[in-house]
C-alpha cells in the first residue's frame, strides 16, 4: 500500500503478506544454534580433560597410555563416519523424493550407529571389569565422562533415526518431516566431527 | 555404580521421611502459613470466580511469545520477593549478631538465625535473584519486546518458547519446594567446592540447588535458540540490521551469551552431579580430582552470565532515555559496536572472580587487562546516553527516574569494578562485603532497567498506565534505601568485614550495619508503594484507557500497534522506512495512516504439552534430589514419549478471518491480553494444500 | 507455523544433498585419520611436533567436514551457520586453550614437578 509523504515521495508503509517466512531454514538455523550449545559442552569435557589429563589425576592409577588403543579407535572412526556417509546418502535419495532409498540410508546409518557403539560399550565394560572404573581417579572420571557423553548422544540419535523411519513411512515427505531429516543430518555429522576431536585429542594423543 | 549414603533409604521414597520436613522452625513454619494463606487466596479466587477454564486455555496452554512474557515476569517477581525476604533476614541477623555481647534467640547464639540455617538463606539469595528473578523477568522482557520491535507475529518457535518458560518455572518450583521439604545448600549461590561434595554435604540441599539450576538453565538456552532464530529470520521488510532498535541488539547479545555460556555451567554441575551420585572424582580433595577445575568452568559460565544480565539492562535504558529526552539515541552505531564488544570480551575475563587461586603472574596480568578493557564500551555507551541526554527536552516521568538512577549506579558500581580488576587490590579486598556492594550495585542497576522497563511497556501490553504518583514514590523509596544499604557496606568492606558472616565480632561496625538495617526498612516500605501502585491502577484502569503510543514520543516499532497489542501482533506487517520507525512517520506526519484492507492471518494452537513438560521435570528433578529412582526414571521416559507424540502432532494452526481482524482493531480490548478468545478450528490438512 | 504452500523437497537445503561431495568428504576424513593414526602407531616424532601434526591433520579434517558434509558457505541458506560457527569458533579455543594455560601455571607453582610423577607413579600413593 503505498502512501505520499510529506516530501511527496510514494512510501510503503505495509507489507501483506509477508509474513510467510521460511519455516525449514527457520528450523535448521534454530537447530544449528542448539548444536553450538552442544559443541560448548563437548569444549567444556575437552577443558576438563586437557586439565585432569595429568598424572597428578591419575592419582596412582592408569594414565591415557595404558587404557586407549589408538588402532581400535580407528575401526570405531570408520564405523562413526560409515554411518554419517550413510545417513547423508539417505538425503540424496530424500532429494531424489525416493522414500525407500531414504528407509536405506537410515536402517544403514543405525546398522554402523550400533557396531560403533558395541566398540565403545565393549572397552568401557572392559576397564569397570579390570577395577579401573570412573570412581578410581579423576583422570578415568573424566575419560568415561567424555566417552560416554558422545555415547550418549549416539543413542539419542538412533532413538531419533528410529521415529523418523516411522514418520518417512507414515506420512512421506511433508514440510515437517523433511525439516527433521534435515536437522537429523546435521545431529549427525556433528557426532561424527566430536568423535574426531575425541579420537585425535584423547585416542592418539594419550596413546602416544 | 552408585555412591553408598548416610541415612535411611527406601525403594519407595528414596531419602525422603517425616523428618525432612521442618515444623520444629518457627520461621520456616511462619513462612508456610504465608505461603499457604497466599497460596489458597489466589487458587480459591481462581476457583470462586470460574476462571480455571479461561487460566489453562489463555494462559496455561498458551504459546502467544506476549503471555508467556508476563507468566515469566510474574514468576520472576514473586522470586524477586522470596530473594529480598532473604537479603532481609541476612541483614537482621547481621545487626542483631554483632559483637560477644549480643544476644541469641530462638535457639541462635547470637541473632535469630543458627549458623547452619543462614548459611541456606545466603545460599539461596544469591541464586534466586540471579537465575530465578533477573533472568527469567529480562527473558520475559526480551519475550514480549523484541518480535514486536521487529515486526514480526511471534517468536521463530512458539511451542519451544513455551517450554523454555515452564522449565524456568519448574526449576524455581524446586527452590520454593526446598523451603518447606528437606532444606537447600549452604555452600553459597557459587557452590563452594569442596563444600558441596557428598561427604561435607551429605544432605539434599546441594542436589536442590544444583537440579534447580540445571534444569532452568535449559530452559534459558532454549529461549536464547528461539531469540536468536527470530532475530535472523522474522524481521519485517525493510528491518536491516542497522534499522534494528538497540533493545534487540541486547537482547540478542544476551542470547549468543546464554547460548554459549550455559552449556558450560551444565557441565560443571554435572560433573558435579556425577561426584555427588555415581562417585566420580572430577572435583574432589583426594584420587586425583582438581577442586579448581569446578572454580573454572563455573567462571567461565559466570562472569558472562553477568554480562547476559547487564546487556538487557543497557538495552532498556537505550529505549527509555531517548522516548524521554525526545531526541534519537546518540551514537546508534557505537552503542551497537560497544553492545557486541562487551558480549565477546566478556568471555575472556573470568578467571578475576578467583585472582588468589595462585595462578601463574601472566594469567592474572592478561585477565586484569582484559577486565580492564570492558570499562572501554560500557563508558562508549555512558557517554552516549549522557549526549542523548545533553539539549534534550526531558520529561522526568517514573521510567525515565529509573533508567537516570541506573546510570548513577552502574557508574559507581563500574568504577568501583575497575578497583577490583586490579589483581593486587583483589587480594586486599577479597571475599570482602566491598565485593559484595560493588556487584550489588551492578545487579541493582539492572534491578532499576528492570522496573523501569516494567512499568515503560506496562500500557503497551495490558493497555492502561500505571500509576505515575505512587510509582515515583516507589522509585524514590527504593532509590534512597539503595543508597543506605549500599554505600554503608562499602564502607564496612574498607573496614574489613568479610563476607557469608552469621555473626560478627566487631563491635565498630554497629553504626554501619544500622544504616544497613534502616534501608532494608526502607525497600520494604518501597515494596508496599510497589503493591499501592498495582492497586491503584488496576482500580483506575478504566478511566486511563491508552492509545497506540501512550507516552506521546515513543520512537520504535512496538508503539505503532493498538494498546492492548492483539495476540496477533500487527493486523498487517509494516514496511520498515528508517531507524526509529514510528518517530519517522511521526515527523512525515504518517503515524495514523491505517493498512487499506485486512488479510487472513495463519496463527499456531495452544498446546498442553509445554506444561506437561514442565511438571515431568518437576518430577524428574525432585526424584533426583530425593533418590526415588522410579519417579525420576518414569518422568525422564515420560518427557522423552511426550515430545515424541507431539512429533506426529499434525496441527496446522488456525486461520484468524479478516473480519475478525478488522473488529478487534477497532476495539483493542478484544484481541488484549486478558480477553478470552473464541474457540476456533484448526485448519485441515486439505486446506493447507 | 508449519503449512507449506511449496514442495519441501525443493528447498535449497534438500537440494544442495550431492553424493559425490559425500563420498568425497568421506574418503578425506578417513584419510588423514589414517595419516594421524600412522604417526601415532610409528612413534618417530617428539611430542610437540607429534601433538601439532596430529592436531593440523584433525583441524584439516574438520575444515573437509564443514565444506563436504556441513555444506558451509556464504549462499544465502547457510550464511548465518557459517557465522554462527565462525562466532562460536574462539569460544572453543578461549575455554579449552586459557583453562589448560591456567592450570599449566598453576600446577608449576603448586604441585610437584611432573617428571617425578613419570617416572614414580606410586609417589601419591
Amino acid at each position: 500500500m503505498a502512501t505520499k509523504i510529506a516530501a511527496g515521495a510514494e512510501t510503503l508503509l505495509w507489507h501483506h503478506g509477508a509474513e510467510g517466512h521460511d519455516t525449514i531454514s527457520a528450523r535448521t538455523l534454530g537447530f544449528w544454534l542448539y548444536m553450538m550449545s552442544d559443541a560448548l559442552i563437548f569444549a567444556s569435557l575437552f577443558a576438563a580433560y586437557g586439565v585432569l589429563d595429568n598424572p597428578f589425576n591419575a592419582a596412582g592409577g592408569p594414565i591415557a597410555q595404558q587404557v586407549v588403543h589408538p588402532l581400535e579407535g580407528f575401526w570405531q572412526t570408520i564405523a562413526v563416519l560409515g554411518s554419517v556417509l550413510a545417513y547423508s546418502l539417505a538425503t540424496v535419495a530424500l532429494k531424489n523424493g525416493s522414500k525407500i532409498g531414504v528407509v536405506h540410508g537410515i536402517l544403514g546409518a543405525i546398522v554402523l550407529a550400533v557396531v560403533f557403539l558395541g566398540f565403545e560399550a565393549h572397552d568401557l565394560l572392559g576397564l569397570i571389569a579390570q577395577g579401573d572404573g570412573p570412581q578410581r581417579s579423576g583422570f578415568l572420571s573424566v575419560f568415561f565422562m567424555m566417552i560416554a557423553s558422545h555415547g550418549l548422544h549416539m543413542v539419542f540419535g538412533i532413538l531419533w533415526m528410529l521415529v523418523m523411519l516411522v514418520q518417512v513411512a507414515r506420512s512421506g515427505f511433508t514440510g515437517d518431516v523433511v525439516a527433521r531429516l534435515l536437522n537429523l543430518r546435521l545431529f549427525w555429522q556433528f557426532q561424527a566431527s566430536v568423535w574426531v576431536c575425541v579420537y585425535v585429542y584423547v585416542y592418539l594423543l594419550g596413546g602416544f | 555404580m552408585l555412591v553408598q549414603l548416610q541415612g535411611p533409604w527406601s525403594l519407595l521414597f528414596g531419602r525422603l521421611t517425616l523428618s525432612a520436613l521442618p515444623y520444629d522452625n518457627p520461621i520456616i513454619v511462619a513462612t508456610f502459613i504465608f505461603a499457604a494463606i497466599a497460596g489458597a487466596a489466589v487458587v480459591g479466587s481462581v476457583l470462586y470466580f470460574g476462571k480455571l477454564g479461561y487460566l489453562w486455555r489463555e494462559w496455561i496452554t498458551t504459546v502467544d511469545h506476549k503471555k508467556i512474557g508476563v507468566m515469566y515476569i510474574i514468576v520472576g517477581l514473586v522470586m524477586l520477593f522470596r530473594g529480598f525476604a532473604d537479603g532481609l533476614m541476612i541483614r537482621t541477623q547481621q545487626v542483631m549478631a554483632d559483637g560477644p555481647h549480643s544476644t541469641g534467640v530462638l535457639g541462635a547464639a547470637h541473632g535469630f538465625i543458627p549458623p547452619f540455617h543462614f548459611d541456606q538463606i545466603y545460599s539461596a539469595h544469591g541464586t534466586i535473584m540471579l537465575i530465578f528473578a533477573a533472568t527469567p523477568i529480562l527473558a520475559g522482557l526480551g519475550n514480549i519486546i523484541v518480535p514486536l520491535q521487529i515486526g514480526a507475529r511471534d517468536m521463530a518457535f512458539p511451542y519451544m518458547n513455551a517450554v523454555s518458560l515452564w522449565l524456568t518455572t519448574a526449576g524455581a518450583a524446586l527452590v520454593m519446594i526446598s523451603l518447606f521439604v528437606g532444606d537447600f545448600s549452604a555452600a553459597g549461590w557459587v557452590g563452594l567446592i569442596p563444600l558441596t561434595e557428598l561427604p561435607y554435604s551429605p544432605g539434599v540441599g546441594v542436589d536442590y540447588w544444583m537440579w534447580a539450576i540445571q534444569i532452568s538453565s535449559i530452559g534459558t538456552t532454549l529461549n536464547a535458540i528461539n531469540v536468536i532464530a527470530t532475530i535472523i529470520e522474522m524481521r519485517a521488510p525493510g528491518m536491516t540490521w542497522f534499522r534494528l532498535p538497540v533493545f534487540t541488539w541486547t537482547t540478542l547479545s544476551t542470547s549468543v551469551i546464554g547460548l554459549t555460556a550455559f552449556p558450560v555451567l551444565g557441565v560443571a554441575l554435572a560433573l558435579l552431579g556425577a561426584d555427588r551420585y555415581l562417585g566420580t572424582h572430577f572435583y574432589t580433595a583426594g584420587d586425583g580430582g582438581n577442586l579448581m577445575l569446578y572454580t573454572n568452568l563455573f567462571w567461565i559460565w559466570g562472569h558472562p552470565e553477568v554480562y547476559f544480565l547487564v546487556l538487557p539492562a543497557f538495552g532498556i535504558f537505550s529505549e527509555i532515555i531517548p522516548t524521554f529526552a525526545q531526541k534519537a539515541l546518540f551514537g546508534y552505531v557505537t552503542m551497537v559496536a560497544a553492545t557486541l564488544t562487551i558480549a565477546g570480551i566478556s568471555w575472556a575475563v573470568w578467571l578475576h572472580h578467583f585472582f588468589t587461586m595462585g595462578a601463574g603472574p601472566d594469567v592474572n596480568g592478561f585477565f586484569s587487562i582484559a577486565t580492564m578493557l570492558v570499562g572501554i564500551p560500557t563508558g562508549v555507551k555512558v557517554f552516549n546516553w549522557l549526549f542523548t541526554l545533553y539539549r534534550g527536552r526531558l520529561t522526568f516521568t517514573t521510567p525515565m527516574l529509573w533508567a537516570v538512577g541506573g546510570l548513577f549506579l552502574l557508574l559507581l558500581g563500574g568504577l568501583t569494578g575497575m578497583m577490583l580488576a586490579e589483581p593486587a587490590v583483589n587480594y586486599t579486598v577479597h571475599d570482602s562485603v566491598f565485593v559484595i556492594a560493588h556487584f550489588h550495585c551492578m545487579v541493582l542497576m539492572i534491578t532499576f532497567a528492570i522496573f523501569g522497563a516494567v512499568i515503560y511497556w506496562f500500557p503497551k501490553i495490558f493497555g492502561f498506565p500505571l500509576d505515575e504518583r505512587t510509582g515515583k514514590m516507589f522509585f524514590w523509596t527504593f532509590a534512597i534505601a539503595t543508597a543506605l544499604v549500599f554505600l554503608a557496606m562499602f564502607a564496612l568492606g574498607f573496614e574489613g568485614e568479610t563476607r557469608r558472616l552469621d555473626y560478627l565480632y566487631d563491635t565498630d561496625w554497629k553504626p554501619m550495619l544500622v544504616v544497613e538495617e534502616a534501608g532494608m526498612i526502607l525497600y520494604l516500605v518501597s515494596i508496599l508503594y510497589f503493591v499501592k501502585m498495582l492497586y491503584v491502577s488496576l482500580r483506575d484502569r478504566a478511566q486511563n484507557r491508552v492509545s497506540s503510543d501512550p507516552w506521546g514520543t515513543a520512537r520504535t516499532l512496538e508503539w505503532m500497534t493498538p494498546s492492548p497489542v492483539p495476540f496477533y501482533n500487527f493486523a498487517v506487517t509494516p514496511q520498515v522506512n528508517a531507524r526509529d520507525e514510528l518517530a519517522w512517520r511521526r515527523e512525515n506526519g504518517l503515524e495514523n495512516v491505517k493498512p487499506d484492507h485486512y488479510e487472513a492471518i495463519h496463527m499456531p494452537c495452544n498446546t498442553a504439552v509445554a506444561p506437561i513438560i514442565g511438571v515431568l521435570t518437576l518430577a524428574f528433578g525432585f526424584g533426583m534430589i530425593w533418590r526415588i529412582w522410579w519417579m525420576a526414571g518414569f518422568a525422564l521416559l515420560g518427557i522423552i514419549i511426550v515430545v515424541i507424540i507431539r512429533s506426529f502432532d499434525k496441527n496446522l494452526g488456525y486461520e484468524l478471518k479478516p473480519e475478525e481482524i478488522e473488529k478487534m482493531e477497532n476495539q483493542a480490548e478484544l484481541g488484549g491480553i486478558v480477553a478470552e478468545q473464541p474457540a476456533r478450528q484448526p485448519i485441515t490438512e486439505a486446506e493447507a494444500h | 507455523m508449519s503449512t507449506h504452500h511449496s514442495d519441501p523437497l525443493a528447498h535449497p537445503e534438500v537440494q544442495q544433498a550431492s553424493a559425490a561431495r559425500y563420498i568425497v568428504g568421506f574418503g578425506t576424513t578417513m584419510i588423514l585419520m589414517l595419516a594421524a593414526l600412522v604417526i601415532t602407531l610409528q612413534r618417530r616424532l617428539p611430542y610437540v611436533p607429534f601433538a601439532e601434526s596430529i592436531a593440523g591433520l584433525a583441524l584439516l579434517s574438520l575444515f573437509s567436514q564443514a565444506a563436504l558434509f556441513f555444506g558451509l558457505d556464504i549462499s544465502r541458506a547457510q550464511i548465518w551457520k557459517s557465522v554462527s560457527l565462525v562466532l562460536t569458533i574462539p569460544l572453543f579455543i578461549i575455554t579449552i586453550g586459557i583453562t589448560v594455560w591456567m592450570f599449566n601455571t598453576l600446577y608449576a607453582r603448586t604441585m610437584l614437578p611432573g617428571d617425578m610423577m613419570m617416572t614414580q607413579p606410586t609417589l601419591l600413593q
